[in-house]
């Protein structure tokens, strides 16, 4: 689904991933852990092509085709879906008008027909439901006014919509209530299938608990140090990152 | 297709208008009487004066400016609270873009036997290419001590964070910027400006 080779990206004159390398195979869930700084979400920000980041060398197969040649959105209109560690608020615009300009933006790339209005919200309400989003929600402007685990909720709700095949989700367990942390683990779950990936970033083995990991890789100043099993998070939990 | 710097009296109790030329206007607001006006400015200054000039006067100028090309135009807002107890609210919002120019004086006065009143004046504009330019000035003469009185101005380009995570959820650049820029604009404007304020878009976004 995803290879990385010998990734370099700066902010400015910073660089901040220093020759990155990863795998991830399709149907896989790869969880990363790192500590604060080492450049997770920077990670995630390159796979989106954030243009704050410049790519100085290496390449990111997705699919087996030059992703840092694709735009932004012809990489999510191909099947990438990050979730934000920190989603931005869009005032004016609704979460409805939004998702089905987003939806139907793929189905055009796709070459898919639109979805007509009755369809798109018999569609929505199904998947809002599932992650108790409720209609006054999705009346509201995106992301404006909503608790930080109201947010996450939000994005993966977004993913769930979207069908990406490859989903990044950033930190999404941090500030989830154990109730909300069901509701996230059991979406992915749910869309846990054999042709789809997930990137997990995360500090802790919470969301992991309702997901298990087929491997793990632990991030450090820029690079990824060893990529194992779902052992690894037992490591982590117990000893922090010194030992890597 | 509607006149292309259209403007509306949308309501208008106890107020005298005039009008001395294309680009001038001048309201008086007499006691408990009311105005809201809006204007769409896309290729020629607007010059409007409001004299708030009886107690319990309240007025409300929406002004949206579109200006591209080369076009320069100048927009002069200025309410003048002549007795106490009156309310202003002067919402300005823009978009330029090619080498547009736009001088913005925006200008509250409130004398100092003129107590209790209320002035808002807000403006925003988005600058949508690197030569575009607003200069934008407010001007509050308030004398009186005993009045609220709250104004800001921002002026820069679109919010990249905003534009990325439209796009990064798969809308095409120009889709994503006009969506942002619909929403900026929001509801300030009648539905009746509607047609050109999208005819405008279409071309320059
Ligand atoms: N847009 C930016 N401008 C300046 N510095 C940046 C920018 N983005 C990231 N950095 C810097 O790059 C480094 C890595 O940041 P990043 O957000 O990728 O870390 P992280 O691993 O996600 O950390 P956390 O666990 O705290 O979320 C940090 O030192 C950060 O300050
Ligand atoms: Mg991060």
């Amino acid at each position: 689904m995803l290879e990385i080779k010998n990734l370099h990206a700066r902010v400015g004159d910073k660089e901040i991933l220093k020759g990155l390398n990863l795998t991830i195979q399709t149907g896989e869930v790869h969880a990363i852990m790192g500590p604060n700084g080492c450049g997770k979400s920077t990670l995630a920000s390159v796979i989106a092509g954030h243009p704050a980041y410049t790519v100085t060398e290496g390449e990111i197969l997705f699919k087996g085709q030059n992703l840092l040649k694709m735009k932004p959105d012809e990489r999510a209109n191909s099947g990438v879906f990050l979730a934000f560690q920190y989603p931005v608020e869009l005032p004016g615009v609704g979460m409805a008008q939004f998702l089905k300009a987003a939806l139907n933006a793929k189905r055009k790339f796709l070459g898919q027909q639109p979805m007509d209005a009755v369809q798109f919200m018999k569609y929505m309400n199904l998947r809002a439901k599932a992650l108790d989003i409720t209609s006054e929600m999705l009346k509201r402007s995106v992301n404006v006014g909503f608790s930080g685990g109201e947010k996450k909720r939000l994005e993966t709700f977004q993913m769930a919509m979207l069908e990406p095949d490859f989903c990044v989700l950033d930190e999404m367990d941090s500030g989830l209530d154990v109730d909300a942390l069901k509701l996230v683990g059991k979406a992915v779950s749910v869309m846990r299938e054999v042709h789809r990936s997930f990137m997990i970033i995360t500090h802790h083995d919470d969301l992991l608990q309702y997901v298990q990991p087929d491997r793990v890789s632990v991030m450090r100043e820029g690079r990824v140090l060893i990529t194992g099993s779902a052992e690894l998070v037992k490591e982590i939990e117990a000893k922090g990152y010194d030992k890597f | 297709m509607t006149n292309f710097n259209p403007f509306l009296i949308a309501e208008k109790l106890n107020t005298d208008v005039k009008n001395p030329n294309s680009e001038s206007w001048v309201f008086e607001v007499q006691k408990d009487g009311f105005l809201c006006a809006d204007f769409l400015q896309t290729d020629a200054s607007l010059d409007v004066l409001v004299v708030l000039n009886g107690e319990n006067a309240k007025c409300h100028i929406n002004c949206a400016y579109l200006v591209n090309k080369n076009n320069k135009i100048n927009i002069n807002i200025k309410v003048l609270h002549k007795v106490k107890n009156t309310l202003s609210k002067q919402q300005i919002k823009g978009l330029i873009t090619d080498s547009g120019y736009v001088n913005f004086i925006g200008t509250i006065e409130i004398p100092e036997y003129a107590q209790k009143c209320n002035g808002l004046q807000n403006h925003r504009g988005i600058l949508l290419s690197p030569k575009a330019t607003v200069s934008a000035t407010p001007q509050l003469e308030i004398w009186a001590d005993d009045v609220q009185c709250a104004h800001g101005s921002a002026v820069g380009p679109l919010d990249q964070n905003q534009l990325f995570y439209l796009l990064a959820r798969g809308l095409p650049e120009q889709e994503a910027k006009r969506l942002l820029l619909r929403s900026f604009l929001g509801d300030l404007m009648p539905k009746d400006f509607d047609e050109l304020i999208s005819n405008w878009m279409d071309k320059n976004v």
